[in-house]
């Protein structure tokens, strides 16, 4: 039996989530691990901290990994992106929604956003386990501070003053 | 099935195939073991909209007739197992599991230990409500699993009349309190109306099952029974304004000419059920079938309806565990799943797939009073194995048929996984 684990994002990441406009995008892997990445809007975070997304295509690969992952326990990642931030967040499948409250709240929002003819497969609810800030001035100061030695020497912070 | 075979419990069935999802593991056991509700989970049920209640008069007597509409995994497997808190008796393997709320979630539970949290579906909403003439909605169509919308075209079986029903067969154990014959004018108003009324509710349904007894009658075989199924199809077409719907057929096996009238009514899937591959258990098993009019016959009749309704929308099944019955069926189950995928693989050669179901002992059947064991956990694992690897290999689709437009076949379940693979 799994339980799901509960994990505190940090507040942008919280922000960026619940931000329609920002961009989403979630990686799982088939049973070969070939990646597949494909954009989600509708990602954000529910208020017990996991993340759920609408599934539009049951047929398509994407959902068909998902339940891979709910099966056998295998990870997914997304990454989501605002004004040149972003964070990488991981964890497990948790839950397919496809009745219920949560469904509904989400196939209207798509019916809304999308019109008469658009539809919904279910819900994805991933629990996650993990969370990176991938923002790239983030990385590169960890890097700096831990690799030291893999800068180049021609870099600013590398240049003597010369003399008058 | 021969009473000395070893039979793997749940844990041990995982252990030796770690390939099957433990959810589907779990699926078959809860449907061969029984699945009972706790009051508190039925409380849950109840604040969960998913216990439709109805004041009901039968021999003088009035009494509350409390329907649960079924419960899901997390992964939107359908669970297995409740018919028995409907008041059906149904021969089981050991002790039944039970629903129950344990730290506040609901809980598929096995003696004391949590096996898998469940969810309870709410009850659609056209439930409770009455047709114009006083009909209640939900004696005209009934959800089964979540998005399937299940319409009896008549209850009736002229195998059963000529006693000579599938011996795995309850239908007689219902037809005292349900309708016999065809579809009044009526009647067939009342189902417009329904399924119009269900309509209306946003995101529940993507598929229409129709299923009936079988009627051999007619200028050709089987033509009374398709005459009733027509009707129903042109009362459905009025619901979706004559527009192509998602509608299958659970029927009998027609003629070509019969299926063409079917599609040119509307169904878009057929489902002539074989229900055992090998030919002498089959005679045995289903003596009304062998009798109107053969195996060849109904085999055929699966073969043209891919010309009719297409590649991957036809589908035949196999009632998982009726070929070892005793004393005339298989002795092993290497042997009996061994005949079952020889009859996959022909059907899928020619475009036909092939689910599988598991074989209810329940009252009324004439394999109940014969107390025939049901298969074991093992059984199962193998079948649905060999039935999704040869519907992979044929890339043939099964989607009209799955884990939630009829949701008990676990080999349809672990066809979600090759979706994206399925030609047409």
């Amino acid at each position: 039996m799994v339980s799901m684990k509960k994990m505190a994002l940090p507040k942008d990441a919280v922000e960026m989530l619940l931000d329609p406009k920002a961009f989403k995008v979630l990686a799982t892997t088939d049973d070969q691990g070939n990646v597949h990445v494909v954009a989600k809007d509708s990602l954000t975070l529910l208020d017990d901290g996991s993340l759920a997304y609408g599934e539009v295509l049951e047929s398509s690969v994407s959902n068909a990994n998902m339940v891979r992952g709910i099966w056998f326990d295998r990870r997914v990642a997304v990454l989501v992106c605002r004004h040149g931030r972003s964070f990488q967040i991981k964890g497990k499948p948790h839950r397919y929604v496809t009745t219920g409250p949560l469904f509904q709240q989400f196939y209207l929002a798509f019916r809304q956003r999308f019109g008469p003819d658009s539809d919904l497969a279910g819900v994805w609810i991933i629990a996650v386990d993990e969370v990176r800030e991938q923002t790239l001035s983030v990385r590169k100061e960890e890097e700096e501070r831990k690799h030291p030695n893999m800068r180049h020497f021609d870099r600013e912070c590398f240049k003597v003053e010369q003399a008058m | 099935m021969v009473q000395s075979e070893v039979e793997l419990t749940l844990s041990e069935v995982a252990r030796k195939y770690p390939e099957v999802p433990r959810f589907i593991l779990i699926k078959i056991d809860a449907a061969i073991r029984g699945v009972k509700v706790t009051d508190g989970a039925f409380q849950r049920a109840r604040e969960s909209n998913a216990v439709f209640e109805e004041e009901i008069y039968e021999h003088g007597k009035r009494f509350t007739r409390k329907r649960l509409a079924g419960a899901v995994f997390r992964d939107g497997t359908w669970v297995c197992g409740l018919e028995s808190s409907r008041g059906m008796a149904i021969l089981r393997y050991g002790q039944p599991y039970t629903i129950d709320v344990m730290d506040d979630k609901l809980m598929l539970v096995d003696g004391e230990t949590p096996v898998e949290q469940c969810f309870f579906v709410p009850h659609p909403q056209f439930y409770g409500k009455k047709t114009r003439r006083g009909t209640p909605m939900h004696h005209l169509a009934l959800a089964g699993p979540p998005d399937c919308l299940n319409i009896q075209v008549y209850m009736d079986c002229q195998f059963w009349r000529g006693k000579l029903p599938c011996k795995y067969c309850q239908l007689e154990t219902y037809k005292g309190a349900r309708h016999q014959g065809g579809r009044t004018e009526a009647e067939l108003e009342d189902i417009y109306e329904t399924v119009s009324e269900a309509l209306q509710e946003p995101g529940r349904w993507t598929g229409i099952r129709l299923t009936a007894g079988s009627n051999p009658g007619g200028r050709v075989p089987y033509e009374n029974e398709v005459n009733e199924y027509v009707k129903v199809l042109e009362t459905l077409k009025r619901s979706f304004g004559g527009k192509a719907i998602p509608v299958r057929l659970v029927s009998s096996a027609y003629p070509e000419g019969q299926q063409n009238r079917l599609a040119e009514a509307g169904a878009s899937c057929y489902e002539p059920h074989i229900e055992v591959w090998d030919e002498k258990v089959w005679e045995w098993v289903c003596p009304g079938k062998a009798k109107w009019f053969g195996r060849q016959y109904w085999i055929e009749s699966a073969l043209a309806a891919v010309g009719v309704f297409g590649r991957g929308n036809v589908c035949t099944q196999l009632v998982g565990g009726a070929e070892m019955a005793q004393p005339y069926g298989f002795k092993t189950v290497d042997e009996a799943v061994a005949s079952s995928l020889e009859g996959a693989e022909f059907f899928a050669r020619h475009g036909v797939t092939t689910s599988s179901t598991i074989m209810w002992v329940g009252q009324g059947s004439v394999f109940y009073k014969q107390k025939q064991k049901p298969a074991p956990l093992e059984y199962y694992v193998k079948l649905i194995s060999g039935l999704r690897a040869i519907r992979k290999a044929h890339r043939l689709g099964v989607d009209f048929n799955d884990y939630r437009r009829c949701a008990i076949h676990p080999d349809t379940d672990l066809s979600r996984l090759d979706y994206p693979e399925v030609e047409v």
